[in-house]
């Protein structure tokens, strides 16, 4: 684990503008030949993704921390390496939960981290895609607004109960809260990021003590609320009756599985001649109950989900803003997901030295799941 | 004129009670039809036990999925050994037997009840529970034939409300006393099979053709505005580019859409994905592009595989976790390249996609 | 975006010839030494029902300034039916382009045989004269595309 070392920038106008001149100066020293950065789009009603190597776009265009998630950047980082390592060096801008789902993915060879800068900022939060989309305008000033005042009220669920707003997982990870007033901490996690912070002539001397101290301030304050959400929505979905209630209006459009970073089959098991049975085998599966909704197996497409990917799930909530029937997906895989990790004292993202639990082993371990026998 | 049966009951009364007699007789072996699953959710669900249909809603005016892609998957793998009968609404129908055109579904041994409709109400009514509120202002509307504003701008514009290949019709749309009476077309051979015991009781009646009519110039109407509001977006390649804006490639209409049944589709494939040196010169070419790429070339590429055969039933536009009007710009450009041939799509079983077929002579004008 | 001021504008056409029929024109439209634009970049496929509409598309969102498929005349297909196909296929995707409020004109459908180098300069000749009046295609260079 390489130790944390910062520089301080002047915060200038805001996150924004202080990301865009850090990037400006790395492509014009070349250090970065291209930069991914959300952008808002023609229409000025969303904001994606875009790989950059013009430098007057990236100046002018380029917004590091929009007030909505699209796309999970992950997705887009993984879209560029996935045929083959780029044959430029690119930087990364996106969330904290954006780069752990982009370390988790590079385990899973989507991603080939090589050429690949990951750069984070302490997140406020992202508003959910169905409410900036009634007003843009109105919510990019009120998304303005919650940053100044710390309040994220009008932030995703998941995101009002987000211990890991400033977990750094990448190679830099830009410092807001809780900094000398009137400055921001460029930190290096990697000696990745390190290089690259002494390449544009940085000296590496600031202290993060401060900034430290913030953010793990705010991080116990979120587990708590995050421990008394889950418990609170455990009580709602548990048990048979009340997980089919849940996801009655579910119509297996299976968007929450393809906007998930880390569900990465091309065809996905519930999509997949499995799951295909004959109508003789539907209709005496209907008659063994007297009706049955179909298609069947919602419950076992959620419940299959959960299993696959809650090991490494990274709770970003992109799942529930895309769900098309407004089910709290998101709530409930992300705390399935902290029960899953746990068992292995897990985080997903957090190192890429790190293997996923289920691909790795000890000899002796979780004999509490084990029929006890001897 | 059709053979009919007239029963003194409100129509969805009736259907249900025959529905549930077909199973007590052994007729059939399984109703598919809409149930109410909670206070706010409706599913199609297959029946088997007739008092499972106490709850059963076949008319009701949502569409959480297009009933011909859930009717494609019950017999894609052949049909059942005894006959089932599914209730679903004129383009759900169209949809399944564009399937069945591609090898994805039988109709062997599946008799469709359908009936001329009012249109279906966003799924999102169905999720903050406004659906229940507006039913008794959707079924005012519906009982006298007017175009009603809640429902989906596709159903709003549809001219296709009168099933072509059911087996049973209902009169619905346009029918006054729709609480008091019900009217069951027998429009199919197969159909009759379904009423051998009534043989007797038959009447001879068409469907009103003239109130249709008029209620089908009303729904041109509609359409035309909705199409116009489009053509002042679609004006050139910035146009595109705006309304698809917000698209962020989740497929989801696609993976609704009855029509897109293709296990690996295309755009998900490799093929579409963008290696190292295809980066390197479209950054060259064009200084930025957004990732992941490709976001028009997928709504163009649906639109050269499926627009022959777009039912515009609306299922995309619900699923469109970003509100794009996608369904009347498929409807839109569907329509147009559907006219050149002069098909409907699902009206014939008989009648082959266009795109597989040719004439010798035609079309002359497009060769320069 | 980056256009010198006074070079005239050469347009990029893509153009989809079948082997048996426009191919073998094309070249010998070059043998006889009849002269064309150096606009036309060809790509040969061995029937036109080979190119599928997504290959027209890609050209034209890519920024290719206009997309030619050119194979044999109806009834003189070498596979006997591929080019009754490829009229339907390009009937639909033009109707598609045009719904979408691109430039359908930008795309075109020519039948020349083997024999025919004199019609396939002239295709490219009028092909490249209508495509400078439309101008270069500014999908080139769209980033939100």
């Amino acid at each position: 684990m390489n130790p944390l070392k910062a520089t301080g920038v002047p915060a200038k106008s805001g996150v924004n503008k202080t990301i865009i001149d850090f990037l400006d100066k790395a492509v014009e020293k070349k250090v970065f030949d291209a930069v991914i950065v959300p952008m808002k789009t023609p229409a000025q009603d969303s904001y994606s993704y875009v790989l950059v190597k013009e430098k007057s776009l990236l100046k002018e265009d380029g917004v590091p921390l929009p007030p909505t998630m699209f796309i999970q950047g992950a997705k887009a980082v993984s879209s560029i390496t996935r045929r083959g390592k780029p044959p430029m060096k690119i930087a990364a801008v996106m969330r904290p939960c954006e780069i752990r789902a982009a370390i988790e993915i590079a385990k899973l060879g989507q991603i080939d981290l090589e050429n690949i800068f990951l750069i984070s900022m302490d997140c406020p939060g992202v508003l959910p895609t169905s409410d900036f989309l009634k007003d843009p305008k109105k919510h990019e000033q009120l998304f303005e607004e919650a940053i100044q005042k710390n309040d994220d009220s009008i932030m995703r669920p998941v995101c009002q109960i987000c211990d890991k707003s400033s977990m750094i997982a990448g190679d830099l990870h830009i410092g807001t809260v809780g900094t000398k007033k009137g400055t921001f901490l460029i930190i290096s996690n990697t000696s990745k990021g390190e290089n690259v912070l002494k390449e544009l002539g940085y000296t590496l001397n600031e202290s993060i003590e401060s900034w430290q101290k913030k953010v793990t301030a705010i991080s116990a304050d979120k587990k708590k609320k995050r421990k008394k959400a889950h418990a609170e929505l455990k009580s709602k979905v548990s048990g048979l009756k009340n997980l089919v209630e849940t996801f009655s209006e579910c119509i297996n459009c299976h968007n929450c599985m393809r906007v998930c970073p880390v569900c990465i089959c091309r065809l996905c098991y519930f999509d997949s001649d499995k799951v295909k049975h004959t109508a003789d085998d539907y209709l005496s599966r209907a008659k063994s109950k007297g009706s049955m909704r179909f298609l069947p197996d919602t419950t076992l497409f959620q419940m299959g989900r959960m299993m696959h990917m809650s090991i490494s799930c990274v709770s970003c909530g992109a799942c529930e803003d895309a769900c098309s029937m407004s089910i709290p997906v998101a709530q409930i895989f992300s705390m399935i997901a902290d029960e899953t990790q746990s068992v292995f004292d897990y985080v997903s993202g957090r190192s890429i030295d790190e293997p996923i639990p289920l691909v790795a082993y000890e000899k002796e371990e979780l004999s509490s799941v084990e029929d006890a026998h001897d | 004129m059709t053979k009919t049966i007239q029963t003194t009951k409100s129509t969805e009364e009736a259907v249900k009670d025959f529905l549930k007699t077909l199973l007590e007789k052994e007729k059939v072996c399984g109703v598919f039809t809409l149930k109410k699953i909670t206070s706010k959710a409706v599913a199609y669900t297959l029946v088997t036990d007739p008092a499972e249909l106490d709850d059963a809603v076949p008319l009701y005016p949502l569409m959480p999925v297009n009933a011909g892609k859930l009717l494609s998957r019950f017999s894609l793998k052949g049909s059942s050994k005894k006959p089932v009968i599914a209730v679903v609404k004129p383009c759900e129908l169209r949809g399944f037997v564009e399937l069945i055109k591609r090898e994805q579904g039988s109709i062997d041994n599946l008799f469709i009840m359908s009936f001329t409709c009012g249109g279906v109400f966003p799924t999102s009514t169905e999720v903050d529970g406004t659906a229940e509120k507006q039913l008794g202002s959707y079924w005012e509307t519906v009982k006298k034939g007017m175009v009603n504003k809640d429902v989906r701008p596709t159903c709003q514009s549809c001219e296709e409300f009168i099933p072509y290949t059911a087996d049973i019709t209902l009169e619905v749309l346009g029918k006054t006393d729709i609480d008091k009476q019900c009217i069951m077309h027998i429009t199919s051979k197969k159909g009759e099979l379904l009423f051998e015991d009534n043989k007797n009781k038959f009447i001879e009646k068409d469907l009103d053709t003239k109130k249709l009519d008029t209620i089908r110039k009303q729904r041109s109407q509609e359409k035309e505005k909705l199409y116009e509001q489009l053509d002042k977006k679609l004006t050139n390649i910035d146009g595109l580019i705006e309304i698809f804006s917000k698209c962020l490639s989740c497929h989801g209409c696609s993976k609704v859409c009855p029509i897109c049944y293709c296990k690996l589709c295309e755009f998900e494939s490799a093929d579409a994905e963008y290696g190292p040196s295809q980066y390197d010169s479209e950054l060259k070419k064009r200084g930025g592009l957004r990732v992941p790429p490709g976001t028009i070339y997928f709504q163009l590429g649906r639109l050269s595989h499926i627009s022959i055969s777009c039912v515009a039933c609306g299922a995309c536009d619900d699923v469109c976790p970003v509100d794009i009007p996608v369904a009347m710009i498929f409807k839109k450009i569907g329509e147009s390249v559907q006219q050149m041939f002069d098909y409907v799509p699902g009206k014939d079983y008989d009648e082959p996609i266009p795109l597989v077929t040719f004439e010798n002579e035609e079309f002359s004008e497009i060769e320069e | 975006m980056n256009m010198k001021k006074n070079e005239e504008f050469m347009p990029k056409i893509i153009a989809f010839l079948c082997n048996w029929c426009s191919y073998a024109g094309a070249d010998l439209a070059g043998t006889s030494r009849i002269k064309y634009p150096p606009s036309i970049l060809p790509v040969r496929v061995m029937c036109s029902s080979r190119v599928d509409p997504l290959f027209v598309l890609n050209a034209y969102l890519g920024g290719a300034d206009g997309v030619l498929v050119a194979g044999c005349h109806p009834g003189d297909c070498h596979y006997q039916e591929g080019n009754y196909f490829t009229r339907r296929r390009f009937a639909m995707l033009k109707k598609i382009v045009e719904g979408a409020g691109l430039e359908s004109d930008r795309l075109r459908l020519s039948w020349v045989s083997a024999s025919e180098g004199t019609k396939y300069a002239q295709v490219a000749t009028d092909f490249t004269s209508k495509i400078k009046e439309l101008g270069a295609n500014s999908a080139k260079y769209k980033i939100f595309i």
